[in-house]
């Protein structure tokens, strides 16, 4: 019997009911929730950026109030360089991720294009390989004296400055990353009405000027989420300038500020101060840019773009654009799957020979890493769905005061940096000792599934939400009908019809987290307790071990391609499963 | 959770067998895995009431970290290779007085002593700092390998050479540090600056040099000796070898004071000194000098023994309390005329060398006077050896926390965007004068 | 504007092994306002966007004006097309909505301003010219959609089910509004439907389609009164089908059921099909016996405001009857046996 029971409410007369209401609220087991998911995420989270935020503003030595740090900071023409090339990185890494998206989301959604099927791939294989796995990948296929280059001398007498400085990440990034831009593009291209077009061609509109004037402007908002979206990432990103040994922008400075001269260092929390507010900037200007032009709502139907076949000629070009890109996405996976297997591999265009001791080494060594990582990933994954389910259901079924924040709070993880957030809990669990032991809380393990967790439920609470948005609520009510208390039709309605989301966003937490590196890389105190991210950074640490390490980095990738493609089973047999006779 | 349930099994499986020692030693080292790990199962077999726990971290965060934890300390022992961390540490109270038995092991190696003089910290192997390159790159290019200093500086070597930063890295810092000792603080700074305009790059760890050179990344990279033992035993077409001006370093280890496992960490190092120790350096994968001069009878060929050979580390005298005074001076130093402006300094670098090819023979006299400007304004440091070692100044760099005695004038920020800017303009013009030069 | 008719010569369209239209042939004149009824699935929608360009291109002829359009791409047929989903751009203005014709057209923006106030001052929606599409309502948008298609003056105006997506109460005033400005513009208009009714008080006339062939064309009257098919009689208004045969019997022709029952047929009737068809309106229903009634029982009654409709069986089959609900008439109640008796005057046989 709920607590609202009025029989209930009969039997607990005395002095509870006779104290005012805002001493005492009426408090159900969701408010409870909300309550405890509060204190969470505001120590998990909010504390400890707060805590990096305000030592920025304080003098290092009189703890004082003051703005010099900032003004220190940008008096400094390294610091300000660093800010220029971070801006300028992210920048290029959207325009090239776009231009290689853009003719791709083109061709699939414009053409009866037989390639779809590999251009749908080209979406996901990116995203398997960590960026700062590809990133020695990369190096070594297009560095100075990389496969390409070599032979491009040897040819031509030439070579191109791929991978130097801000380029080679640049180039690394945006081909980690432009599937978010294409997936976005696609989509919103997809959702653009027919009859939009129609009618344009109708009035007497094709070609470029129908595209200028009326498809991209619709598209438009899908493709700032996107770009948005791959700025603040490649902003924030810590792994691949470090491995790349571009120290020259906001977060490897922030990271070695921190590291070298340690947590006292002013300078490394103004540059983290610096990254959250452009984080939170780009964040909100994307979503000032989606609010009111929300089209998708606004077109009746969709059914995209009319379709046409390719002529010959264009094909080719279609063909050959395709297979292109599709040669440079995977050239660090090539890259990578090399190193893995080659004995020794310097400066030539391939490794001199090829074994499987590498396996072998990085077997025996990883054993301690991949028992981490299904640990503090699988804790993270777990945490995420039931507190990104409970935060759904909350925002989406209850009146609770304060919902909206708690989503807004969930979400903000988003605009905090890997870096930034291992800083935050290096400065505020470093006095504090985990209970029963000796051992500061900064360097118990589970500080890094906690990190892992809090830096992956934006992206679980999502899938949540889209879950939970999918359960009709007349499906709780007709269960509450008869009879069920609000406790067991979550538990027999609710959460049943939400498992294909909530297992789509468990695998895909899980598989983001065992290879997220910035806030790892923080947090790891000894060897013993790293994850395979930590493992592979290690194993690249020495001669010996490059081809472990990329044997390793290969595991990596296995582990993220099977969790991501278990997550899109999950989710299409999930649709399937409510396609039918679910419309309203 | 798992640390737990293994300390109690541990503990169940010790008191079964009647012995209850304390088993774990922790381990702050900045050591790599290749090098622990053997170092470690070698250790634990010998002893196995002990269980070495080894926390890895780059030396300067491994100094930060037990001056963190100092208050409450967990760490058993710092185990590093550059003696002037180490000095940091006794400087500041927190390594412990033990007392270490040892057999077969001198009181020197090369130059230098092996331990300090206090008691506080020991060494238990050897280094050097020297060139290592790459054999196919130096081929495909046409260059010879480069024996002396001096010789990175040539202008055929531009842009071919790698390098960590003295920031990133202790072993780095010594290496610059002992130039500096070696040749003088203003001829060693100048040598720094004209090798740095050869620089491909600064790689942000140690261990990023001789990865470039592994990979062909870069033709050749100053590294500290064993990363090349150790990457051409790897099968790596790598070679290596010591310039006369250099000094041989010990690693050193150290017991932290008020450890948890006192007991533990004497073993440890005791354990590092004996002769099954120290023939665990051999190791293909770890490949430091041994300081128990019988170990060199199990050495492979082409090992270098500084017991034999004088002229391996023999020139320099390392001077450890002057590199500790000026430790975080001369980090920024490099950092701010070399690391972060490597694109200025090597175009300016590069034009003088071009302009000093063009007039090689020309007998120009204005063009030379330019070039030799020129030079001037590539050496030019911001402050001279006495302000370097002058303690109030170089207090500057220390972030020593909390210290109500700490009055800065001026604070880091500030000096380091004074040498910044200067070093900027020099640049520049040095650039600037080189292409007039080239010109005439 | 100029008139111009629409000629549709045999006209074939398939999809794969599906034909989606077979043999369709038309006239429509210039300045009718003529639609294409029709179940979905009937080939009424794919007929209207092939005369737009819209879809593959169909075998056959068509026709605007004297000019053959087949082939030719949407934007080169001048045409107007007003969409099921009106397809207002979110982005725009409603004045940029409406002028976007014209700058296709190269118009100078000076007489697109004032082409595109009289537009809107047709649809009388000027004051809206600043909106945005999402805040108008639905039959806002609808007027604007259309009033962006006439002012680029086009030849003919093609409306695919306007009024589908609109309040029941709003599609009987916008039917009237869309037909009183068919007639100020004089433009060749179809209007695609499913719906006889809206058919029936907007055309001057229809086509009506089944399974991509054209089954009958006439006025609303025409098909009502005289349908050339079952499907016809079925789809425009309810129809009684009496299964039998034509008889005659001394110098008169008779309708005989299947039941037996006896229909005279009135002397310049003609048709020797199988179905008699008889419209619910002309049965009546009564107590009492009369000469050539048919006996049935009342199954079930429905009030419809203006009328009763009462379900007798008689005949063989369900017969509907419709009597009008004048003040003082007798209701019948259910299970009553009753009487029918049919004015067969406009009884059509097939």
């Amino acid at each position: 019997m709920s607590l609202n029971d009025p029989n209930h409410v009969a039997s607990r007369a005395g002095l509870v009911d006779r104290l005012p209401r805002w001493l005492v609220p009426n408090m159900t087991g969701v408010h409870l929730a909300a309550v405890f998911i509060a204190l969470l995420l505001l120590g998990l989270l909010l504390v400890p950026v707060a805590q990096v935020m305000i030592v920025a503003f304080q003098d290092p030595a009189t703890g004082a109030a003051t703005l010099q740090n900032f003004v220190d900071f940008f008096k400094t023409s390294l610091f300000r360089e660093s800010f220029w090339n971070s801006f300028y990185v992210s920048a290029m890494s959207v325009v090239v991720a776009t231009a290689i998206a853009l003719p791709l989301a083109y061709i699939t959604t414009r053409f009866h294009f037989s390639g779809s099927i590999l251009i749908q791939s080209l979406g996901f294989i990116p995203l398997i390989m960590p960026p700062f796995v590809g990133a020695v990948a990369m190096q070594l296929i297009f560095g100075r004296n990389g496969t390409v280059n070599l032979l491009l001398r040897d040819w031509f007498g030439f070579d191109i400055p791929f991978m130097e400085g801000l380029n080679g990440v640049i180039l690394v990034q945006s081909i980690h990353y432009f599937p978010f831009i294409l997936i976005n593009l696609s989509a919103s291209l997809r959702n653009i009405d027919r009859s939009m077009e129609e009618a344009a061609q109708n009035l007497g509109s094709h070609g470029l000027r129908l595209f200028k004037r009326i498809v991209f402007p619709l598209a438009m908002p899908g493709y700032i989420a996107g770009a948005a979206l791959v700025f603040i990432k490649v902003f924030d990103d810590l792994g691949t300038p470090l491995l790349l040994n571009v120290n020259n922008m906001l977060a490897p400075q922030a990271f070695l500020r921190i590291s070298s001269i340690g947590i006292s260092d002013p300078m490394g929390y103004v540059i983290s101060v610096i990254l959250v507010v452009f984080s939170v900037l780009s964040l909100w200007a994307s979503f000032l840019f989606m609010r009111g032009k929300d089209y998708a709502t606004v077109q009746k139907g969709g059914g995209g773009m009319a379709k046409r076949s390719l002529k010959r000629g264009e094909k080719i070009i279609a063909y050959g654009a395709v297979i292109f890109i599709l040669m440079l996405v995977l050239s660090p996976h090539f890259g990578l799957l090399l190193l893995s297997f080659g004995t020794i591999w310097s400066y030539a265009p391939l490794p001199d020979g090829y074994t499987l001791q590498n396996y072998v080494t990085m077997w025996e060594g990883s054993k301690t890493f991949i028992m981490n990582t299904v640990l503090y990933a699988g804790i993270a994954a777990t945490l995420d769905v039931i507190i990104g389910t409970a935060i759904a259901y909350i925002v989406l079924r209850t009146g609770i005061f304060g919902r909206k924040g708690l989503d807004y709070l969930a979400t903000a993880a988003l605009a905090v940096p890997g870096v930034v957030l291992g800083i935050g809990y290096l400065r505020t669990f470093h006095a504090i000792d985990v209970p029963f032991t000796d051992e500061p809380m900064a360097s118990w393990w589970v500080i890094i599934a906690l990190a892992l967790m809090i830096r992956r439920l934006p992206y679980a609470l999502r899938a949540c939400m889209a879950a939970l948005q999918q359960v009709s609520l007349a499906l709780e009510e007709a269960a509450e009908s008869l009879g069920a208390t609000k406790r067991r039709s979550i538990q027999k309605i609710v959460i049943p019809l939400m498992t294909g989301g909530i297992l789509a966003g468990f695998v895909t937490s899980f598989a983001t987290a065992a290879v997220e590196l910035s806030a790892t890389i923080m947090l790891v105190n000894s060897n013993s307790d790293a994850p395979l991210s930590y493992g592979i950074y290690l194993f690249m640490q020495t001669p010996s071990g490059r081809g472990a390490g990329a044997a390793l980095g290969i595991v990596a990738v296995i582990v993220v391609a099977i969790g991501t493609i278990a997550s899109q089973f999950i989710i299409e047999r999930d649709k399937k499963l409510k396609s039918s006779g679910d419309a309203h | 959770m798992k640390k737990i349930l293994y300390s109690t099994i541990a503990m169940i499986a010790v008191s079964a067998s009647g012995a209850l020692a304390d088993g774990k030693v922790t381990v702050i080292t900045s050591f790599p895995d290749s090098m622990t790990g053997p170092l470690e199962a070698a250790f634990e077999a010998a002893h196995p009431e002990y269980d070495l726990e080894v926390l890895n971290k780059k030396t300067s965060a491994g100094v930060k970290y037990i001056q963190e934890i100092a208050g409450d300390n967990t760490a058993d022992i710092f185990w590093a290779s550059a003696p002037d961390a180490f000095e940091v540490l006794k400087g500041d109270a927190l390594l412990a007085d033990v007392t270490i038995k040892s057999e077969g092991i001198p009181d020197r190696i090369g130059a230098y002593p092996l331990n300090d003089p206090d008691g506080k910290y020991y060494g238990f192997a050897g280094a050097g700092y020297g060139i290592m390159w790459n054999e196919r790159y130096l081929k495909a290019n046409g260059l010879e390998p480069a024996k002396e200093w001096d010789d990175l500086a040539k202008p055929e070597y531009h842009g071919h050479v790698g390098m960590s930063a003295p920031s990133r890295s202790g072993t780095t810092h010594l290496t610059v540090e002992t130039l500096l000792q070696g040749e003088g603080w203003d001829t060693g700074w100048a040598k720094w600056k004209r090798i740095a305009g050869n620089f491909s790059t600064v790689t942000e760890r140690s261990f990023g040099v001789p990865d470039g050179v592994n990979t062909g990344n870069f033709g050749l990279g100053i590294v500290i000796d064993f990363f090349g033992f150790s990457s051409k035993a790897s099968g790596f077409p790598v070679d290596f070898s010591y310039p006369t001006v250099t000094a041989l370093v010990p690693a050193n280890v150290a017991v932290v004071s008020n450890a948890p496992n006192e007991p533990g960490a004497v073993a440890f190092i005791e354990y590092l000194l004996t002769p099954e120790g120290q023939e665990v350096l051999l190791d293909p994968a770890i490949m430091r000098l041994p300081i128990n001069p019988a170990t060199y009878a199990k050495a492979p060929e082409g090992f270098p023994n500084p017991f034999e050979d004088s002229t391996i580390g023999a020139t320099v005298e390392f001077d450890v309390a002057k590199s500790g005074a000026r430790y975080n001076l001369v980090n920024s130093m490099f950092d701010l005329m070399i690391t972060y402006r490597l694109d200025d300094l090597r175009s300016a670098v590069g034009a003088i060398q071009a302009a000093e090819a063009a007039h090689a023979d020309s007998g120009n006299e204005e063009a030379k006077a330019l070039i030799a400007e020129a030079w001037a304004l590539i050496d030019a440091n911001p402050i001279n050896e006495a302000k370097s070692l002058d303690a109030e100044f170089a207090g500057i760099f220390t972030k020593k926390r909390k210290k109500a005695t700490d009055e800065v004038g001026a604070r880091q920020a500030e000096v380091e965007q004074e040498w910044d800017a200067m070093v900027v303009a020099n640049y520049a013009q040095a650039r600037e004068l080189a292409d007039k030069a080239a010109g005439m | 504007m100029k008139k111009a008719g629409i000629t549709i010569e045999n006209v074939h369209l398939a999809f794969g092994d599906t034909k989606v239209l077979e043999g369709v042939n038309l006239d429509i004149q210039p300045g009718e306002f003529f639609a294409f009824l029709g179940p979905s699935g009937s080939g009424k929608s794919t007929l209207l966007r092939a005369i737009a360009g819209f879809g593959p291109t169909p075998e056959g002829r068509i026709l605007i004006g004297d000019r053959d359009v087949v082939g030719l791409d949407p934007w080169t047929r001048n045409v107007g097309m007003v969409f099921q989903s009106y397809a207002l751009w979110p982005h725009m203005s409603v004045r940029d909505n409406v002028g976007f014709g014209l700058k296709e057209r190269k118009v100078p923006s000076a007489q697109i301003r004032k082409k595109v106030d009289a537009a809107l001052e047709l649809v009388e929606l000027a004051h809206l010219a600043d909106r945005m599409p999402n805040q108008l309502s639905g039959g806002q948008q609808q007027r604007i959609a259309l009033a962006r298609t006439v002012v680029v003056e086009p030849d003919v105006l093609l409306l695919d089910e306007p009024l589908s997506n609109l309040d029941a109460s709003l599609r009987v005033h916008m039917r009237r509004e869309l037909l009183r400005l068919q007639r100020q513009l004089g433009l060749t208009t179809i209007f695609v439907t499913h719906d006889q009714e809206e058919a029936n008080t907007t055309c001057d006339r229809m086509a009506v389609l089944d399974k991509g062939v054209i089954q009958q064309v006439g006025s609303p009257l025409e098909l009502y009164d005289r349908p050339e098919s079952l499907l016809v009689a079925n789809f425009l208004g309810t129809a009684n089908i009496l299964e039998g045969k034509v008889e005659i019997k001394g110098g008169a022709r008779r309708f005989v059921t299947k039941t037996g029952d006896l229909l005279p047929l009135p002397d310049d009737s003609v048709g020797e099909g199988g179905n008699i068809v008889l419209r619910p309106q002309n049965i009546s229903i009564s107590r009492t016996q009369a000469s050539g009634s048919l006996p049935g029982k009342v199954q079930h009654s429905e009030f419809l405001g203006s009328q009763i409709r009462y379900l007798v069986s008689a005949g063989g089959t369900e017969i509907v009857v419709d009597q009008s609900h004048r003040a003082g008439h007798d209701w019948i109640e259910t299970g009553a046996d009753v009487h029918l008796v049919a004015n067969t005057q406009s009884a059509v046989v097939l």
